[in-house]
């Protein structure tokens, strides 16, 4: 385990970044936190989840799938450098998980981990918050670990890609540098997920009634963005642009909020009122996602609630649902 | 990747955005959590601003017509057709007989420059943009009460509202980010009253939703005001000491009983008493309004009638109160800030006074012209009467978006010079005898002013395709091609230090004190920090004026042969004629094809079902469109959306004008409606 102090991070990570494509939080020049590279501002590992989902680096907006053509041009995706992403944290590395299995199951998805493969993953956790807030240590499920310890950064390896980016750190941490801070960990409780199960629970014993979904849906501005800054939405929809010396298929991120998502040729469509749609978003993470992948596929990133211009995020909408029909 | 902090191109709201790029093109979108307007959030027009930035259908060459057909062409050839083109005009008609139209959608910088290249180098007053189709009648009105024809107050102050008023704004959906504060606020405890005869969204967190006829506010705010007078709710101590005509205008109100309102209106007294009683008992209350109030052939009268609320009940110049215009586009505002209007020079100075004359005359090295010139829709009329002979038009759409396209066409077909400067091939382009391509909006630097008054900076993320240029750059060339040589700029920040020298209202403002989050005009010299909100102390006139109203129809009544009234409007997922969101991918599967609301009263008594085709007929014209059968509009009222070509709802409208604002009555026509085609 290696230390570095808050001061030095910035001069750690230029050193990093001769020998890596290296995104990370900083704060750019409008004083927004943002996952940039450090052309877009100083490092800023402390402040919590960002707004954007980190594993867009993976499956970003929109993605060309291929070129057709004599003159299709280069792929862009020529990268020299390893890509080194810091700063999920342990419930963005829960989504990462889950997309990873997404995406790898049944015929993997290529466009997806041309992207992903290689990529040196790290966690950002400890005092890490934000304000100040706690995080409680990822333990794992990542290539390394920036734990804050309230005065300076600890780091540590998990696989043989993460040594090779802390051992560029002179400074050996002392021996019981984490204890305060795994003690810490193994206190903390995430009320939210309490709430997000037992939401779930009423979703999949169908206690929510229709009503539910018509006041919630009546406050959507149907912006998109709750599937948009989620980590596990991964819904895109298909378009080909036809220039005069190719065809260039790409793909971008959808949205169930929609009401072109499901609606069929003829007009027809199965999620075809905005309470329906409402009920889909919620309910697909919380009571379909539980029977197909196991697990309920809101990881309480924060990103929904945090995102949406009226107060209708997952976790609000889950509250409103626990607080109105009881935890089952 | 490539992170640019820039502003979205869509509505007036001002939301920031990061675009993100890889390889040149653009990939996604950001929102940005540290900016006061949109804190974090967009629209859905927002998260895909990027989207229709790389399509292949983009400009890339000049074209010129040849033989009948456009043709690609180089810069020279196109610039030199263009200068050729507008003096051969000019020396056989007049200086006069050329419109230049700006562009709403164009930078602050840009906007300055066509109005400077229209009365320094080609000597002409004749230039005007779109804000003449959608706030002319906010900036005749309020301008004559007020003394400035912009928002008050900020969008921040809707957490400090105790009541908000909506009043011809479907807000959720054409300035999402600030409806969806006020939803925001409603949760928090704030009353709404909503006043539109759509089933709106914020109909639907409304304490009391007035589902006014259309054409119907002028008596609906007369009513207002007297019952507030007759029950002694009015703010006595600022009427006497902020304004000035009251009493005239209190008489003028005397006899707009609520039960004499509810025949015109076909609201009940009692819903017109309660909004009355509501509004006035606030501590404090902002009045939200937009098209639904301007585009009438008495639209400057509604506004007057808004100011008078506000002054009556001392809602202005204080936190959380206010009346508040939602500008349309992205820059309409600064369009109209900048002088891109036939009377006045950028800061709203008129053309009129020999002393600002004098001084723009002395900047720019040369005479200019004394007259005022022509209003965007009199020179469609005096296109049409074969007076105007040619057209410079930069970003605009008019074939789409001027009322009575029948009437539209035929003007632009009568010009012996059209030039579109413009990012796609639009239809009015298809039309033009020369077109220039321009870099949209992701690949240029500049300014645009949001409806809130907020400067803020634009900056180019990716290059502009082909031999595209930022507007800006090819108004630059068309002056040196003209022999002008006062139209060189290093870049955009040395335009903005022109116009700050020679606009009071501008005059502290520059590209570097705009980081982060830009400056609220008036903003008097360089240590200013801004002004959110206006009128706190004087208002810019002085005195507030009342302005006795009377109630007038509107141009054209429903009647046996065209029975139904037909308003128009943009809907949430499309941009005015479309040419931007019906290539975006997302947002033209949503909406892919021409319709029109009808309420299932009417879809009974016309044989109609959802979906089914209808053809909708006016004295102008007919066209062909889906049906959606929703309650979403009133029996007798019909909405339909302009942003369709193939079934262009202006081909229905009606070209009657404000008389003062000369703004086109797009909010009411009478129409008939048959199932087929």
């Amino acid at each position: 385990m290696k230390t570095v102090a808050p001061a030095e991070l910035p001069e750690f990570f230029a050193r990093v970044a001769e020998g890596y494509d290296l995104r990370l939080p900083v704060v750019a020049r409008d004083g927004s936190r943002v996952l940039g590279s450090l052309d877009d501002g100083e490092p800023s590992l402390a402040g919590g989840p960002l707004l954007a989902k980190p594993t867009a680096l993976f499956f970003p907006q929109t993605d060309e799938l291929f070129v057709t053509g004599v003159k299709g041009r280069e792929s862009s995706l020529a990268q020299a450098k390893q890509l080194f992403v810091v700063g999920f944290t342990p419930r963005d590395l829960l989504c990462l998980n889950f997309v990873d299995r997404f995406f790898a199951d049944g015929l993997r998805d290529d466009i997806y981990f041309r992207r992903r493969d290689g990529a040196v993953i790290a966690a950002v956790s400890g005092f890490s918050g934000a304000d100040g807030g706690f995080v409680p240590l990822a333990g794992g499920g990542c290539d390394l670990e920036f734990v804050f310890d309230g005065s300076d950064w600890l780091v540590f390896p998990y696989s043989q890609a993460g040594r090779s980016i802390t051992d560029l750190l002179p400074l050996n941490a002392p021996v019981d540098a984490l204890a305060a801070v795994t003690t810490r960990s193994a206190e903390f409780v995430n009320n939210d997920v309490a709430i997000i199960q037992a939401a779930s629970q009423l979703l999949q014993k169908e206690l929510v009634p229709d009503s539910f979904w018509e006041e919630i849906a009546a406050a959507c501005i149907l912006c998109t963005g709750c599937n948009l800054v989620c980590p596990t939405c991964t819904c895109f929809g298909v378009q080909d642009w036809r220039y005069a010396d190719r065809l260039e298929r790409s793909r971008m991120w959808d949205s169930c909020q929609l009401d072109g998502f499901m609606r069929e040729a003829g007009g027809h469509n199965p999620l075809g009122t905005e309470a329906l749609r409402t009920r889909r978003r919620i309910h697909h993470k919380l009571a379909a996602d539980p029977v197909k992948w196991g697990e309920i596929s809101c990881f309480l990133c924060g990103r929904c609630d945090a995102v949406c211009p009226t107060g209708i995020g997952i976790v609000a909408v889950a509250r409103r649902m626990v607080e109105k029909f009881g935890v089952y | 990747m490539k992170r640019t902090a820039t502003l979205c191109p869509y509505c007036g709201t001002g939301c920031m955005v990061h675009l993100l790029a890889e390889g040149g093109r653009l990939t996604g979108v950001e929102p940005v959590d540290s900016h006061p307007v949109s804190r974090g959030g967009l629209c859905v027009k927002g998260w895909n601003a990027f989207a229709f930035v790389g399509h292949p259908d983009r400009l890339t060459v000049p074209h010129v017509r040849k033989d009948g057909e456009l043709v690609p062409a180089g810069w020279a050839e196109a610039l030199e057709k263009v200068v050729a083109g507008i003096q051969s005009v000019q020396e056989k008609h007049g200086r006069d007989a050329i419109m230049f139209a700006s562009s709403a959608k164009a930078t602050n910088e840009e906007n300055f420059l066509l109005m400077k290249l229209a009365r320094r180098v080609f000597g002409t007053n004749n230039i005007d943009h779109c804000a003449r189709l959608c706030h002319s009648s906010t900036v005749t009105g309020l301008a004559q009460t007020f003394g400035s024809g912009a928002m008050t107050n900020s969008i921040g102050c809707i957490e400090k509202a105790e009541l908000i008023f909506v009043i011809g704004s479907n807000t959720t959906e054409q300035h999402p980010l600030i409806g969806s504060r006020i939803i925001k606020a409603v949760k928090n405890g704030a009353k709404l009253i909503v006043a539109d005869n759509r089933l709106i969204r914020l109909a639907r967190h409304a304490g009391l939703h007035l589902r006014h006829k259309n054409g119907s506010d002028v008596a609906l705010l007369l009513a207002m005001m007297q019952v507030i007078i007759a029950e002694g709710l009015e703010n006595r101590a600022f009427i006497d000491t902020r304004t000035e005509g009251f009493a005239g205008f209190a008489e003028s109100v005397r006899e707009w009983t609520p039960e004499r309102a509810a025949e015109i209106t076909g609201l009940s007294a009692e819903e017109i008493a309660a909004a009355a009683r509501l509004y006035a008992s606030a501590k404090s209350a902002m009045i939200f309004y937009s098209m639904g109030i301007t585009q009438h052939t008495h639209g400057v009268d509604n506004v007057r009638c808004i100011a008078a609320l506000a002054m009556l009940t001392g809602n202005i110049g204080r936190e959380g109160t206010g009346v508040n215009p939602l500008r349309g586009q992205n820059n309409v505002q600064g369009g109209c800030d900048m002088g891109a209007l036939p009377d006045l020079y950028s800061g709203y100075q008129k053309v009129a006074d020999p002393l600002v004359r004098g001084k723009f005359a002395a900047a720019w090295g040369g005479a200019l012209p004394e007259t005022p010139g022509m209003p965007l829709t009199l020179a469609m009329n005096a296109a049409h009467a074969g007076v105007m002979k040619a057209m410079f038009i930069m970003g605009e759409n008019p074939l789409i978006s001027d009322p009575d396209q029948g009437h539209a066409r035929e003007a632009l077909q009568r010009l012996e010079l059209l030039v579109v400067q413009d990012i796609f091939l639009t239809e009015t382009a298809q039309l033009a005898d020369v077109v220039l391509p321009a870099a949209c909006y992701a690949e240029k630097d500049g300014t645009f002013t949001n409806t809130e008054r907020r400067i803020q900076l634009l900056r180019k993320a990716v290059e502009p395709p082909g031999e595209a240029k930022a507007d800006w750059e090819i108004i630059c060339d068309l002056a040196a091609a003209a022999g002008y040589t006062g139209m060189k700029y290093e870049n955009t920040a040395a335009i903005m230090a022109e116009i700050a020298a020679l606009t009071p209202i501008y005059a502290g403002v520059s590209h570097a004190r705009l980081e982060p989050s830009g400056l609220q005009w008036p903003c008097s010299h360089a240590g200013h920090p801004g002004t959110p909100i206006l009128h706190t102390e004087t208002f810019t006139r002085g005195l507030g004026r009342f302005v006795p109203v009377a109630y007038k129809l509107s141009a054209e009544a429903p009647d046996a042969e065209y029975p139904l009234v037909l308003t128009t409007g943009r809907t949430y997922f499309h941009w005015h004629t479309g040419t931007m969101t019906r290539r975006t991918h997302l947002l033209d599967r949503e909406e892919r094809r021409a319709f029109v609301e009808i309420n299932p009263v009417d879809a009974a008594a016309y044989g109609i079902k959802n979906s089914d085709r209808v053809t909708l007929s006016s004295r102008r014209g007919a066209i062909t469109v889906f049906a959606e059968i929703t309650g979403s509009v009133p029996a007798g009222v019909l909405f339909m959306p302009f942003h369709f070509a193939e079934g262009a709802a202006n081909v229905l409208t009606n070209n009657e004008l404000d008389p003062e604002s000369h703004i086109p009555e797009f909010k009411v026509a009478a129409v008939n409606i048959r199932k087929g085609l």
